[in-house]
């Protein structure tokens, strides 16, 4: 009994992998940077994570402190994701998107 | 994560906060959509959190890495990035002794933690005689990583799980679940610990020996105990979600080793539930939910009156998602008894399944005006104290289940989207396959 299940432990076995090929797929830069924040529109992109809000009250009170030029607009999503969860916002969220020169999302997770 | 790819992808630069423990996940999430090279702004505040004086103090301390993601000049690598997986990655990856292949496959990530059947070449054809398809075929191309499901790599993971290959053609009905719902990969990966549960349905059940009586959901039968195993290493080497990279459950949950029951068709007085879901008896099915909890109860009573006020008096009024209620046949048999049909229980179910009267006080919250009920903003409308609505996510709100064995315990199952059933299509030779491992079932002496 015991010869028996040493030579099984000692047999050899070559394993094909568990892990899916994946298409490579078109990869994106980021966009320009902004030369500076002061003076620029904002935008505020808040889902629907609970701290989202909390967050983007608490970062409006530091950029207004330190760059007092700038302006801020909200966006508010009723989703973890606007852009992939929400398509009949998509008009909405675009229009959005071309008044803002950058924006600060919360929450990623 | 998906937003600020979509924002950098319009031209605007993008600052998105992001929990510090999360920082592997959204990178995970920014390269499945082409983007590896997202700046993110890690910060300390777990996302659910209300606590004001903490947020402002993690905000303070993060906002100097706010402005250097919207300034600081771009790297040629963030602007043109490169791919960080191999285009062809190797098909034979190791070979050694049972303890060898198991501590690579362990190292490389590639289990759950439990010991796997080596998915050796003669394994993986042997897998393959079930699915009636050429190994090469590609069943779904799995979000996020979007992973390519070809019959072999379900076959070396069904292997790895030990299944047999009277399970392939449920497993590829599965992976079809997986992807009919985009959602399914939010689930997998959720903070809410959300677990596949796998109902099947029709007769691949009985062929393929899925329990649907007593301990339907317990360890202890091949069927259930390997196919819910083999969809969670699908999750993880196929979708690419992994914990505590891309799966970020807090709490956990034990339903992602195996979580699987057949109905109990035969001792059901109602028609099964593929069949209430516009599929045929004799097809069948493999239905998938996400729940995160799994509550039982004893019924006050066990004629209708009982088991009707069991289930409308334990819903919390701060659950969410999909709901399904556990019958067991003798449950079941009793609501028959007294005349009801499994869519007038369902009927009941919602119309009086109520936040009883004043209970929001009583916790002291003020629901005079729209609050948060844990995640569900609740409007001060008539409907309020309505606890389940149909709605364009849950047309259907409340499903029934007969399942277990003859006893009077009743489940719930709640959490994640609306339920996905997916017909089985079975191969040609489905009725040999059967016959050669339909007696591998165990056999218990007695004591």
């Amino acid at each position: 009994m015991y010869g028996k299940e040493v030579i099984i432990m000692s047999e050899t076995y070559e394993v094909l992998s568990p892990w899916a090929e994946a298409d490579p797929i078109p990869l994106h830069g980021l966009a320009p940077r902004l030369d500076r924040l002061d003076g620029k529109k904002i935008g505020f992109l808040c889902n629907s994570k609970r701290a989202a809000p909390l967050i983007l009250d608490a970062t409006e009170k530091n950029i207004k402190q330190r760059f007092p030029a700038v302006t801020v607009s909200r966006f508010f999503a009723k989703s973890f994701s606007v852009s992939s969860l929400e398509k009949d916002r998509e008009g909405e969220f675009n229009d959005w998107l071309k008044g803002v020169d950058a924006v600060i999302a919360a929450v990623g997770d | 994560m998906y937003d600020a790819i979509y924002i950098e992808g319009k031209g605007k630069p993008t600052a998105t906060y992001v929990f510090e423990h999360f920082a592997n996940d959204a990178m995970s999430a920014a390269s499945s959509k082409g983007m590896p090279v997202i700046r993110i702004v890690p910060e300390t505040i777990v996302s659910e959190s209300t606590a004001t004086a903490t947020i402002e103090a993690a905000v303070a301390a993060a906002f100097d890495n706010v402005v250097t993601v919207l300034t600081k000049p771009l790297t040629p690598e963030e602007k043109a990035p490169r791919s960080k997986e191999p285009e062809h990655p190797a098909r034979l990856v190791f070979k050694g002794t049972l303890a060898e292949v198991n501590r690579f496959l362990y190292q490389r990530g590639w289990t759950d933690g439990l010991p796997v059947i080596p998915p050796t070449e003669e394994a993986v054809a042997e897998m393959l005689t079930g699915a009636g398809l050429p190994a090469g075929t590609l069943i779904e191309k799995l979000e996020p990583r979007l992973g390519k499901a070809t019959v072999e790599r379900i076959a070396v993971n069904a292997v790895m799980a030990g299944c047999l290959p009277t399970h392939m053609p449920l497993l590829i009905a599965g992976v079809h679940a997986l992807a009919a719902n985009p959602v399914c990969g939010m689930m997998a990966a959720s903070t809410g610990s959300f677990a596949p549960f796998w109902l099947v349905n029709g007769p691949a059940a009985k062929d393929a020996n899925f329990r649907a009586t007593y301990g339907a959901t317990s360890p202890g039968d091949i069927a259930n105990a390997t196919f819910g195993r083999a969809m969670g290493l699908i999750t993880k080497n196929i979708r690419g979600i992994r914990k505590q990279v891309e799966d970020m459950g807090v709490l956990g949950n034990p339903g992602k080793y195996s979580w699987v029951a057949a109905e109990n068709e035969e001792n059901s007085p109602w028609e099964p539930f593929h069949v209430s879901r516009g599929f045929k008896k004799e097809e069948s099915t493999v239905s998938l939910m996400f729940p995160q909890s799994f509550q039982q109860m004893m019924p006050f009573s066990t004629d209708d009156k009982g088991i009707l006020a069991t289930i409308v008096g334990s819903v919390v009024p701060a659950r969410q998602g999909a709901f399904a209620v556990l019958l067991t046949p003798n449950n079941a048999g009793s609501l028959a008894n007294g005349g009801w049909s499994k869519q007038s229980v369902k009927e009941f179910i919602i119309k009086n399944t109520v936040v009883p009267e004043g209970y929001y006080k009583r916790l002291g919250l003020d629901d005079s005006k729209p609050f948060d009920r844990g995640n569900i903003v609740i409007a001060n409308t008539a409907e309020k104290n309505a606890i389940f609505t149909a709605s364009p996510r849950f047309p259907d709100p409340v499903h029934v289940f007969v399942l277990g064995g003859f006893g009077s315990w009743m489940g719930f199952l709640q959490g994640g989207p609306e339920p996905m059933t997916i017909k089985v299509e079975l191969p040609k030779d489905w009725a040999q396959l059967v016959k050669k491992y339909k007696n591998v079932v165990p056999t218990y002496a007695r004591y």
